[in-house]
C-alpha cells in the first residue's frame, strides 16, 4: 500500500486521518470496565473468572449500569457465553456477610431486568430469547426464583393463544418458551412438573393448528403432498417441540451433561434464590399502515416472515449435529444465533465459529487430529460439517434467506480460507448431497440459490471441481434439474470469469453440441442485420450509420420515418412496425454492445427515439423481443438491457412479464415454460414495480412529516404572537397538501396501480399456463419421473416457480388479495381438477385465506 | 452489533486527495454514500463481470441496484487500469458490498472495495504520471494480471483478452457527459409516451438526457447535490 504514504500533498492528508482515525479515542475507566466485561472469556475463562469477579467486587462505587451493561452485551451478541455470564453474576451475588439483598450482583440483575423490557417492548427477539436462556440459566444457578421463571416462560405460551397472531410471533414466542424449558428444564420440572406440562402442550396446539401452510415453505416440492412432512428437512418449531415432549418424558435428565454450566461449583456458596422476575406482557406488534388520500391502505416496507422455516439435513445421521437431543439442539441453535449476529464482520464470524468447540461440553465435536484429548466421551460430531448445514440452512431459508445469500456464501469461504483442509471436504459433500436433491424435488429457489452459491464458491476457489463425476447425467432429459443445474452453473461461472477460463475446467464430454451444455462459442452480441446478405442489411445500416455518428435523436427519428415509408412500400406483408423497431433496437444496442457503460451511453443519447419507437406496449413487447434476441448468447445482458429500460421508462415491468411468458420472436418453438431465466426477469419487473412504490411511499412519508413539523411549529408560534381568538380561527382553517406532497401521493397511487397491474398479469399468466396440467400432479407421476420427458419437468418447474412466486410476493398479494382474486382466481373458482385446485391452495396459503 | 467485533462496512483510511473538502464533510458524505471505489481490478475484467459480482448485493425490491459502473481507465491509452466505481442507488446496498464482496475474488484476484465520496468528471482516469494508477509506479511484483506478463502458458490467452479491453474504450471521451447516469427515479413526466414529443421540460433528467448537447454535464438528482457541495 505504497501509495498512501506518497508525495507531500498525501502525506499531509495522512496525518489529516491520523488525527481522525489512528488515534484510539479516550478511554474513561467505565469504558475500560465494560469492555473487559465484554471481552470476559476470550482467552480462559477459568482463569479470568475469579480475576474478573475480584476486579468486580473491589471496585470502589461501582457503576452498575457499565457492568449490566457490559453483561447485557456479552449474552446477546456472544450467546457461546451466557453460562459464563451466570457464573460470573452469581459469584459477585453474595455479600462478604452473606447476604444477597443489597449484593453487587442483585443491582445488576435489576439493571439487566430493566433491559430485557426494553427489548420486549422492541420486540427484539433475538435479544429477548437469548435474555431467557440468561434468565434460565439463572433459575438453573439458584438465583432465581423458579416460579418467577416458570411465570415468564407462561408469559410466551400466552401469545400462541391470542387470537390472529401472526405466524413469525407466535414462531418465536414459542421459540422462547421452548429453550428456556430445556435451559432449565430440571429444576421448573422439579417445582412443578404440571406446569412444565402445561407449557410443552401450549406449544403443541399452537404447532399442530398452525402448520397448514408449512407445505408452501417445504424445501423439498412435491406437489402431491398437501401438509409440511418431509424426509431430509424439518420444521424448526416441530424441532423444538419434538425435543420438549421428549425431554420432558426423560425428566430432563439429558440436560446436565448437554448444557455448560460452570456456576455449579463446590465452592460452599448456596443461594436461596434472591431474585423474582416481576411478571411480564409480551406488548403487541404494531402494525404500520399508512392511509393514502384516497382511503386506500398500504403495508409499509414489506417483511414476509409469517412462515415455517425449514432445516436441510446434509449429512448422515452422527456426522452432524442432531437435534433431536438437547446437545444437538443448543448447538444448532447457538451456530444459528452467531451466523446472524455476526453479519456484521464475516471473518470474525468464521473465526468464532472455528473456535466454537471450546465453548462447548467436551466430546460434543471431534477433536482436531492434533489435539491433545483424543478420546472423550460425546457424540464428536464434525464441526465443519455441522457448521456447513447450519449456513446453508440458512441461505435456503424460504421465501428469503434473513440476510442477502452473498453474506452466507461469503462467510462460507471465510471458513474455506481460515481452515481449508477441514472446512473443503465439507464443502463438497454439501455439493453432492445437493445436487443429488435436485432430481428429487430439491425447490427451485433453493436450486437457484444453490448455483450463486456453487459458481460464486468456485470463483473464489480457480474453479476447481470434478465435473467428471456428474458426466454419467448429461444422459438425463434437457430439462432434467440436474441438467439445468450444471447448465446454468456453467453459465454463471462465465459471466463471473469468461468462456475460455471456464471451458478449460470442463471435461470434454460437457463440450460437445449434443451435450446442449455450453455454447460453442463465447457468449456475443447477435446483431441481425450484420451480414450484407440477410434481409434488410443496407436499411439498418443506413441507421447504424447515423447513429455510430452520433446523429441528432430527432434527425434519426426523422429518418425511422422515411425508412418506414420505403418499406411499407416495398414489404406489403410483413408487419413494418414491428421490422422498423427491430432494426433501431438492434442498431441501438449494437452501437452499446462494447460494455455495460457503452449500452448506457447509448440508450441516454437517444431515449427520445426509443420513447417514439415504443408508444404502445405491443411495440414494448416488440423492443424486448429485439433486444433478447440481440443478446440470447449472452443472457446476462437480457437481464441488464430490460432493467434498464425499465428504470428510464422505456418499457414497463408489466411489458417484461408479458415478454417473460411470451414465446420468443421464433415461435415455432415449443410452448415456453419458466425457467430459472425467465423466473429472474419476471422477479426484476416485479422487484422494480415494488421498488417504485417503495421509494414513492419513502417520499410520502418525508414530505407529510416535514408538513407537519412546519405546521406544528406555525400553530406554535402563532399561539406565542396572537390572541386566542385569532388563533383559534388558523386551527379551523382546512389543513392544504403543499403541491410537493400532493404530487407524490399522486405518484404513488400511480404506482400502486402498476403493483397491481403487474402482479395481477403474472398471477394471471401462472394460471393460464398451469390450469390444464393436472397429470403430473399426482404422487404417481412424480414417482414416475425417472421416464418423464422435458414436457413434464418444464411443467414441474413452472409449478414450483408458481409456489415460488405465491410465496415471495405473499405481503403484496394479500394486501390486494380481493382485487387479484377477483381478477384471476375467479377463473378457475368453480374448477374441481387436481391443477385448480392447487393452484387456488398455493394462493390461498399465500394470502392467508382459509381453504 | 458493533460491540464485540468491528463492522466490515466502516469506510477505509484512504482520502481522496484531490477532493477538496474537509475531513467532517466527506464523512458525511460517506455515511450516506451509495458509491464504491473497488480495486485490484485485472485489467483484463470487464463490467459485465463486475456487474454479475456487485448486483448480489443489490435490492431492487426496495428500489435499488446497480446504477452505473465507472471503469477506471488509463489517462493516455484510454485502456482499463485496474479500478472501477460501481454505482448503487442506496447507500445500504454499497455497505453490503463491503460487508460480503471486500475481500472476495473476482476474475481470481481478490478485490478490494470502499466506499468513495461519488463519481465526479475526470476521476474515471489514472493519476500516475503514465496514466495509470499511483500504485502500480510503486508496484514491486510482477502482476500478469495488471500489465506484467505471467506464466507463458497464460500469454496468448492474456493477450487475447488484452487486445478485447483495449480495443474496448478506445472511443472513451472525457469532459462533462462522457459518463452515463445510469437513471433516475420513476417520474410521472414520462409516463404518457404521447407527451413526449412536446416539451421536455418536467423531467430534470430529459433536457439533458436528449442526445443533442453531448458537451453537457449529466445531471442526475445525485450530481446535483454534488455541484452544490463541492
Amino acid at each position: 500500500m505504497s501509495y498512501r504514504y506518497n508525495g507531500g500533498g498525501r502525506r499531509r492528508n495522512y496525518r489529516d486521518d491520523h488525527d481522525d482515525r489512528f488515534h484510539e479515542p479516550f478511554e474513561t475507566p467505565e469504558e475500560r470496565l465494560k469492555k473487559n466485561i465484554i471481552k470476559f472469556g476470550d482467552v480462559d475463562t477459568e482463569v479470568e473468572a475469579p480475576r474478573l469477579s475480584k476486579h468486580l467486587r473491589e471496585i470502589e462505587s461501582p457503576s452498575i449500569v457499565t457492568i449490566a451493561d457490559g453483561i447485557r452485551i456479552g449474552f446477546t451478541e456472544q450467546p457461546y457465553k451466557i453460562p459464563h455470564y451466570v457464573a460470573l453474576l452469581r459469584s459477585i451475588s453474595q455479600d462478604a456477610d452473606g447476604s444477597t439483598e443489597n449484593s453487587l450482583g442483585k443491582q445488576v440483575l435489576d439493571d439487566i431486568w430493566k433491559g430485557f423490557q426494553a427489548f420486549l417492548d422492541k420486540l427484539a427477539w433475538r435479544e429477548v430469547r437469548l435474555s431467557i436462556h440468561f434468565f434460565a440459566h439463572l433459575a438453573s444457578a439458584g438465583l432465581i426464583s423458579i416460579h418467577s421463571m416458570l411465570s415468564l416462560l407462561q408469559s410466551f405460551t400466552a401469545v400462541l393463544e391470542e387470537f390472529g397472531v401472526s405466524h413469525n410471533r407466535a414462531k418465536n414466542a414459542a421459540l422462547c418458551a421452548a429453550e428456556g424449558l430445556l435451559i432449565a428444564g430440571p429444576s421448573l420440572k422439579a417445582h412443578s412438573p404440571a406446569e412444565v406440562t402445561a407449557l410443552v402442550s401450549a406449544i403443541e396446539t399452537h404447532v399442530e393448528a398452525s402448520s397448514a401452510n408449512n407445505f408452501l415453505v417445504c424445501p423439498i416440492v412435491h406437489l402431491y403432498e398437501r401438509s409440511g412432512a418431509v424426509e431430509g428437512a424439518d420444521e424448526v418449531l416441530d424441532i423444538a417441540l419434538a425435543l420438549a415432549k421428549s425431554l420432558e418424558k426423560m425428566e430432563f435428565s439429558e440436560a446436565s451433561k448437554a448444557i455448560v454450566q460452570p456456576y455449579e461449583k463446590d465452592d460452599g456458596i448456596t443461594f436461596t434464590p434472591f431474585f423474582d422476575l416481576p411478571s411480564v406482557l409480551v406488548p403487541p406488534e404494531v402494525i404500520e399502515l399508512d392511509h393514502l388520500t384516497n382511503g386506500e391502505a398500504s403495508t409499509s416496507p414489506q417483511k414476509n416472515d409469517d412462515w415455517a422455516e425449514y432445516k436441510l439435513h446434509l449429512f448422515d445421521s452422527g456426522v452432524t449435529a442432531e437435534s433431536t437431543t438437547i446437545l444437538g439442539y443448543t448447538t444448532n441453535a447457538l451456530i444459528s444465533d452467531i451466523i446472524d449476529i455476526f453479519e456484521v464482520n464475516r471473518k470474525e464470524c468464521a473465526r468464532i465459529l472455528l473456535e466454537l468447540p471450546r465453548w462447548c461440553p467436551p466430546g460434543t465435536f471431534k477433536p482436531r487430529a492434533n489435539s491433545p484429548d483424543t478420546v472423550v466421551d460425546g457424540p464428536c460430531w464434525q464441526l465443519e460439517s455441522t457448521l456447513m448445514e447450519n449456513i446453508l440452512s440458512k441461505l435456503f431459508t424460504l421465501p428469503k434467506p434473513n440476510h442477502k445469500a452473498v453474506y452466507y456464501v461469503a462467510l462460507i469461504t471465510e471458513l474455506c480460507k481460515l481452515s481449508p483442509s477441514t472446512t473443503g471436504p465439507s464443502v463438497g459433500k454439501s455439493i453432492r448431497r445437493l445436487y443429488g436433491l435436485l432430481g428429487d424435488g430439491l425447490d427451485v429457489e433453493i436450486a437457484q440459490r444453490f448455483v450463486t452459491w456453487f459458481a460464486t464458491h468456485m470463483s473464489n476457489f480457480g474453479f476447481q471441481w470434478v465435473w467428471k463425476e456428474w458426466i454419467p447425467d448429461l444422459q438425463l432429459v434437457s430439462h432434467h434439474p440436474k441438467r439445468n443445474f450444471i447448465r446454468r452453473s456453467i453459465e454463471i461461472e462465465i459471466r463471473l470469469a469468461y468462456y475460455d477460463r471456464i471451458i478449460k475446467t470442463l471435461p470434454e464430454p460437457y463440450l460437445g453440441s449434443e451435450a446442449e451444455t455450453v455454447p460453442d462459442q463465447a457468449p456475443a452480441p447477435e446483431y441481425e442485420y450484420d451480414e450484407p446478405s440477410k434481409p434488410h442489411h443496407d436499411t439498418a445500416q443506413s441507421l447504424l450509420g447515423l447513429l455510430k455518428g452520433r446523429t441528432k435523436a430527432d434527425e434519426v427519428i426523422t429518418h425511422i420515418e422515411t425508412l418506414k415509408n420505403d418499406l411499407a412500400e416495398s414489404e406489403i406483408n410483413a408487419n413494418v412496425d414491428t421490422l422498423i423497431r427491430s432494426m433501431a433496437i438492434q442498431s441501438l444496442l449494437h452501437i452499446g454492445s462494447r460494455s455495460f457503460s457503452h449500452f448506457l451511453n447509448a440508450i441516454e443519447r437517444y431515449l427520445p427515439v426509443l420513447r417514439h419507437l415504443a408508444p404502445t406496449s405491443d411495440a414494448k413487447l416488440d423492443i424486448l423481443l429485439a433486444a433478447a434476441d440481440f443478446w440470447r448468447r449472452q443472457r446476462q445482458m437480457v437481464l441488464i438491457v430490460f432493467d434498464k429500460l425499465m428504470q428510464y421508462q422505456i418499457v414497463d415491468p408489466s411489458d417484461v412479464i408479458a415478454w417473460a411468458f411470451s414465446k420468443g420472436s421464433n415461435a415455432s418453438t415449443s410452448p415456453c415454460r419458466i425457467d430459472a431465466f425467465r423466473w429472474g426477469l419476471i422477479e426484476s419487473a416485479l422487484d422494480k414495480a415494488n421498488g417504485r412504490v417503495a421509494i414513492a411511499r419513502r417520499k410520502v412519508v418525508a414530505l407529510r412529516k416535514e408538513e407537519d413539523e412546519s405546521r406544528a411549529r406555525a400553530t406554535a408560534s402563532g399561539n406565542m404572537e396572537v390572541d386566542a381568538d385569532v388563533a383559534a380561527e388558523t386551527e379551523e382553517a382546512p389543513v392544504v397538501d403543499s403541491p410537493a406532497l400532493t404530487n407524490a401521493v399522486k405518484a404513488q397511487t400511480t404506482l400502486i396501480k402498476e403493483q397491481k397491474a403487474v402482479l395481477s398479469n403474472t398471477l394471471g399468466k401462472f394460471i393460464d399456463k398451469l390450469k390444464d396440467t393436472s397429470s403430473i400432479l399426482s404422487e404417481k407421476a412424480w414417482q414416475n419421473r425417472a421416464n418423464w420427458e422435458d414436457a413434464e419437468w418444464e411443467t414441474w418447474e413452472t409449478w414450483a416457480f408458481y409456489r415460488n412466486f405465491c410465496r415471495l410476493y405473499a405481503p403484496y398479494l394479500r394486501t390486494y388479495a380481493e382485487t387479484l382474486g377477483s381478477v384471476s382466481i375467479s377463473k378457475i373458482a368453480g374448477s374441481s381438477d387436481e391443477a385448480s385446485l392447487l393452484l387456488k391452495k398455493i394462493w390461498n396459503a399465500s394470502t392467508g385465506q382459509e381453504a | 452489533m458493533a460491540h464485540v467485533v468491528t463492522p466490515l462496512d466502516q469506510p477505509s483510511n484512504y482520502k481522496d486527495s484531490q477532493a477538496r473538502l474537509d475531513r467532517q464533510t466527506q464523512n458525511d458524505l460517506l455515511s450516506k454514500s451509495s458509491t464504491l471505489y473497488v480495486g485490484n481490478l485485472s485489467f483484463y475484467t470487464t463490467e459485465e463481470q463486475i456487474y454479475e459480482l456487485f448486483s448480489k448485493c443489490a435490492s431492487p425490491e426496495d428500489g435499488g441496484g446497480v446504477k452505473r459502473i465507472i471503469m477506471g481507465l488509463d489517462r493516455n491509452t484510454r485502456t482499463p487500469c485496474g479500478f472501477c466505481f460501481v454505482e448503487y442507488y442506496s447507500h445500504a446496498e454499497a455497505q453490503a458490498c463491503m460487508r460480503y464482496i471486500n475481500g472476495t475474488k473476482l476474475d481470481e484476484r481478490v478485490i478490494r472495495c470502499d466506499l468513495d465520496l461519488g463519481y465526479k468528471e475526470g476521476r474515471q482516469f489514472g493519476r500516475g504520471k503514465s496514466g495509470g494508477q499511483v500504485r502500480d509506479e510503486h508496484r514491486q511484483d510482477y502482476d500478469a494480471g495488471r500489465g506484467g506478463w505471467g506464466a507463458q502458458a497464460q500469454r496468448a490467452e492474456m493477450e487475447r483478452r488484452r487486445e478485447e479491453q483495449e480495443q474496448r474504450y478506445a472511443d472513451a471521451q472525457d469532459g462533462p457527459g462522457a459518463v452515463a447516469g445510469g437513471g433516475g427515479d420513476w417520474k410521472e413526466s414520462a409516463a404518457p409516451p404521447e407527451q413526449q414529443t412536446l416539451k421536455r421540460g418536467r423531467s430534470p433528467e430529459d433536457e439533458n438526457y436528449d442526445g443533442t448537447r453531448t458537451g453537457q454535464r449529466l445531471r442526475t438528482d445525485d450530481a446535483d447535490v454534488e455541484g452544490e457541495r463541492m
